[in-house]
Parts: C-alpha cells; sequence; structure tokens
C-alpha cells in the first residue's frame, strides 16, 4: 500500500491529479458536445437539405468509426497542417495543439455525435401543438425554443444524456494516446514502472467507480428536478 | 518594389529560424514505462538507463536535450510529425522500423545467457567453445518463437528442443531438472532468482549478443528521421565516444545489475 502513499515516495497524489484531469477533461468535453449536439439536432430537424446533410455526415462518420481512430486523426493528423500553416508565416519548427484541448475537442465530438440523436429525439417528442399555441399568442420563434421547447426538452434528453455523460466518462481514458496525464495514462506508467500493474488498474478502477456513481446520483436529482410539475402515472 | 520587401523579410525571416535552429534544444522522446530502461518514479519524474545515457550523450554533443514522455503507440508517428528528434525508448533495431526511421548503432541489449539447474554439471563451464561442446545432444529449454529457439536451431542442431510457451513453464521444468539447460534473455534468469529468493537457475557460458550472433539481433537504438542524416552521424560519434570512455558501460552497470552496453563500431 505504500505504493499509493502520497508525496514523493507514492503514487497516491498522481493518481489524484490523474483523476481530476480525468474530469476536467470529461465535463469539459461533455459541455463541448452538448453544444455540438444542440447545433447538429437542430440541423437535423432543419428545412435546409445542406445543413441536413452535413449533420447527418458527422454523426456517421464520428460514431462509425472507432474512436481511438478519430483521436489519433486529430492529434497526429492535425500537427502537420498546423506546422505546415505556420510555416506560411516564416513560422518554422514544432508546434502542436496543447494535449489537454485535443482530448477535449476530439471527446466533446464523439460525445457530441451521440448528444445530437438524444436530443433530436427529445426535440420531437415535444408536441407540435403547443409550439402552434405559442405562435398563435404572438410568441417569436425565440420566445417558442427559449419558453416552450427548452425547459421540456431537458426532461425528455436527461436520461438519454445521463448515459451520453457515463460514455463520455470513459472514453476520456482513450486520451491516455496521447499522453496526456489523465487517470489511466498515470496508472500505466505506475504500473509499468513499479511493476505491479494490478495494484495500480484496481485503484484506477475503483475511482472510475468513484465518479460513475456519483455522477449517476446527480443525474438521478435532475432527472426528477426536470419532472418537477408532471403528475407520475 | 513590394515584393522585393517581401522577398529581403522572408529571406530575413528564414536566416533568423535557422540561425534559431543551431542551438534548438534537441527533444528526445521516451514511455517512461519500461524499466529499467527508462520509467517513472513516484515523484513524476523519468528515471531510467536511457534518460541517463540521453543525458550524457547530449552533453557529448554538446546540445541541450530534454526528454518527453510519449505513450509507446504513438511513438514513431510522433517523431515523425517533429513531437521531438530522437526516440530513446527502449526501441529493437529490426528492418520493418528501419523503413519508416533511422536508427543509430545499437546502444545497448539484454544478452542471451544459458542458465541450468544449480546440480547440474554444467554451472561451471565459462567458456563459449566448452558450452557448446558440452550442449552438443542436451535436453535445451526456449520459449517458442523466440530469437533464442533460433539460435539453438543454427548451433546446436543436435540439441533437443523442449518449447515452452512462456518463460514460467520453462522455469518450472528447469528448476525441476527437467532440462539441462534453458536458453533466454539474461533478465529472465535475474527475474527468476528475484522469484524464488535463491539461485534457482545458475548461468553458465558468456553473455551473447548480436556482436557475435546475428541471430539476437542489432540491440536497442536511437530512433530518428530519416532526414536528420546530420544528426545521425552526430548521434553515432557521441555512443562511441561514450563507449570509448566507458560511460556506457557504468550507466549500464547501474541500472541493469550487468553490462549491458554494446560495443561501438571503428568509426
Amino acid at each position: 500500500m505504500d505504493l499509493l502513499s502520497f508525496g514523493d515516495t507514492g503514487w497516491g497524489d498522481n493518481m489524484l491529479r490523474g483523476a481530476g484531469v480525468t474530469i476536467l477533461l470529461a465535463v469539459g468535453s461533455y459541455l463541448f458536445g452538448i453544444i455540438v449536439g444542440m447545433g447538429a439536432a437542430a440541423m437535423k430537424l432543419s428545412h435546409s437539405l445542406l445543413l441536413r446533410t452535413i449533420a447527418a455526415i458527422y454523426t456517421t462518420v464520428v460514431r462509425g468509426v472507432p474512436e481511438l481512430l478519430v483521436i489519433y486523426l486529430l492529434f497526429y493528423g492535425s500537427a502537420p497542417l498546423i506546422i505546415d500553416l505556420a510555416s506560411l508565416f516564416g513560422y518554422t519548427g514544432y508546434f502542436e495543439i496543447p494535449p489537454f484541448l485535443a482530448g477535449l475537442v476530439a471527446v466533446g465530438l464523439i460525445s457530441g455525435a451521440y448528444s445530437t440523436e438524444v436530443l433530436r429525439g427529445a426535440m420531437q417528442v415535444i408536441p407540435a401543438g403547443q409550439i402552434e399555441a405559442g405562435q398563435s399568442i404572438g410568441l417569436s420563434k425565440r420566445q417558442v425554443f427559449f419558453r416552450i421547447k427548452l425547459p421540456q426538452l431537458w426532461r425528455f434528453a436527461l436520461p438519454g444524456l445521463g448515459n451520453v455523460w457515463q460514455l463520455t466518462l470513459k472514453d476520456t481514458a482513450l486520451v491516455s494516446v496521447i499522453s496526456l496525464a489523465e487517470l489511466m495514462r498515470v496508472s500505466r506508467v505506475a504500473g509499468d514502472s513499479e511493476r505491479e500493474p494490478f495494484v495500480f488498474y484496481m485503484a484506477a478502477g475503483v475511482l472510475y467507480l468513484i465518479m460513475t456513481t456519483f455522477s449517476q446520483a446527480i443525474f438521478q436529482r435532475s432527472e426528477k428536478a426536470a419532472s418537477r410539475g408532471v403528475r407520475r402515472a | 518594389m513590394n515584393k522585393t520587401l517581401l522577398g529581403i523579410a522572408a529571406a530575413a525571416l528564414v536566416a533568423s529560424a535557422s540561425a534559431a535552429h543551431a542551438q534548438d534544444v534537441l527533444r528526445i522522446g521516451t514511455e517512461g514505462a519500461y524499466p529499467p530502461w527508462n520509467a517513472t518514479d513516484a515523484s513524476g519524474a523519468l528515471i531510467g538507463f536511457e534518460i541517463e545515457l540521453g543525458l550524457a550523450l547530449c552533453a557529448e554533443m554538446g546540445r541541450t536535450c530534454e526528454f518527453v514522455a510519449q505513450d509507446w503507440d504513438g511513438m514513431i508517428p510522433a517523431l515523425l510529425n517533429g513531437r521531438y528528434d530522437m526516440i530513446m525508448a527502449g526501441m529493437s533495431i529490426t528492418e520493418e522500423r528501419s523503413e519508416t526511421i533511422t536508427f543509430s548503432n545499437g546502444y545497448a541489449t539484454t544478452p542471451a545467457h544459458f542458465a541450468a539447474h544449480p546440480d547440474s554439471p554444467h554451472v561451471d563451464i565459462d567458456s563459449h567453445d566448452d558450452v557448446m561442446a558440452a550442449l552438443d545432444g542436451a535436453v535445451i529449454g526456449v520459449q517458442v518463437g523466440t530469437i533464442h529457439q533460433n539460435f539453438i536451431t543454427d548451433h546446436l542442431p543436435n540439441a533437443e528442443l523442449r518449447f515452452y510457451d512462456s518463460q514460467d513453464q520453462l522455469n518450472l521444468d528447469l528448476v525441476a531438472g527437467r532440462i539441462d539447460a534453458g536458453l533466454a534473455d539474461i533478465t529472465a534468469w535475474l527475474d527468476l532468482n528475484e522469484d524464488e529468493g535463491s539461485e534457482a537457475a545458475v548461468t553458465f557460458g558468456q553473455p551473447m549478443t548480436g556482436v557475435d550472433f546475428e541471430v539476437f539481433g542489432a540491440g536497442v537504438g536511437v530512433g530518428m528521421r530519416h532526414e536528420d542524416t546530420e544528426l545521425h552521424d552526430e548521434v553515432n560519434a557521441a555512443l562511441a565516444v561514450l563507449h570509448e570512455n566507458g560511460t556506457m558501460q557504468a550507466i549500464a552497470e547501474e541500472w541493469f545489475g550487468f553490462d549491458a552496453a554494446l560495443a561501438q563500431p571503428d568509426s
């Protein structure tokens, strides 16, 4: 158990810091994913064929290829591109997107593709009659969205979004391949360096479980809050 | 007029960029999770044979270096897209990898070594030729599909080979005296004795490497981009000096507990 102690002799502090990076990355990507998902869901429901096609390509491609591939492409694919761009401006040398940002964008885009479908489904559940009612009393499109659609959207979307959150939290482990010191990478480095992989992977498993269990409780409470005022059958 | 100005500005930029390049920090990619080659300590700092050798190498080349931790899976791609300029990550020189990157001369290897049960008559044999004579026709255990298997097939065709899926199974038979000798990486025997807390296996003869037997490969080398030809020469020259003055052997002794350093070709 000395291995997991705190300070310079043990890995306890490194593991907790890794868990912190995991949480930051997961929350960041999840929020980014929801913003992307809102946009893409709106595009999927729009009248423009072009917008619908772009959104369809996005969700099909990102959900259809392995998540690891998306991360590799964004990280290793973007570096030469950025270097080429920079050299146009006379800057030579190596330049890379900070791993945290690259990880956030990659996991966020993956998370966003799943959120899109959840949000699209939720948007379609709202009865057209309510929207017509809003329009009939002279509400603008904006007002209809913020006062009628959005408050109800959460109620329908939350169970699905809770699922997406769990996926996103676990997907952050994939970012360890670009050497960002999140929980998975820290456990692998510690386990291999100390030749005690089991100890560290177990500890990481426990930390992941704590995070998922705790966040599940939060989602249950928000689902309840979003459904207040709706009678239980 | 404008074009001329632009041209001058561009030339100035290029000149300043290449001037800066000469003093650039040389970046070395390593995994930090493969002891004793390279590892990470509990304070998060990189340690290990290659970290010390890398720093000695840079001192010899008169360059400033910094280590970059990189997951093994992306080791070669990250070199190619410029995240760092050299790989020192316990990476064995292979033909397949040499198509993508250029290796320096090998700087270290864990040699292959024969071992036997402590009661075996072979354990007192010292010279390589005597070992080969004694083991002619003997029962020798190897892990299947390894360079050690290839060595026996090439050099001891009369030996009776016993194949094992894992080193652990080989160890069991060796300890039980069911085979006359085993051939494996020297670290396998060190690990076995450490686990057993005693001399469960005794190594005999001489450590064998790719220097004397091609079948064992060229060892672990510094990986670099094909196009950095100046760097290739600089690194090879510095490695030769470090072996010549014994620095390389001393660092190897410190981290491996034996001399894992490879002799450098005369340049």
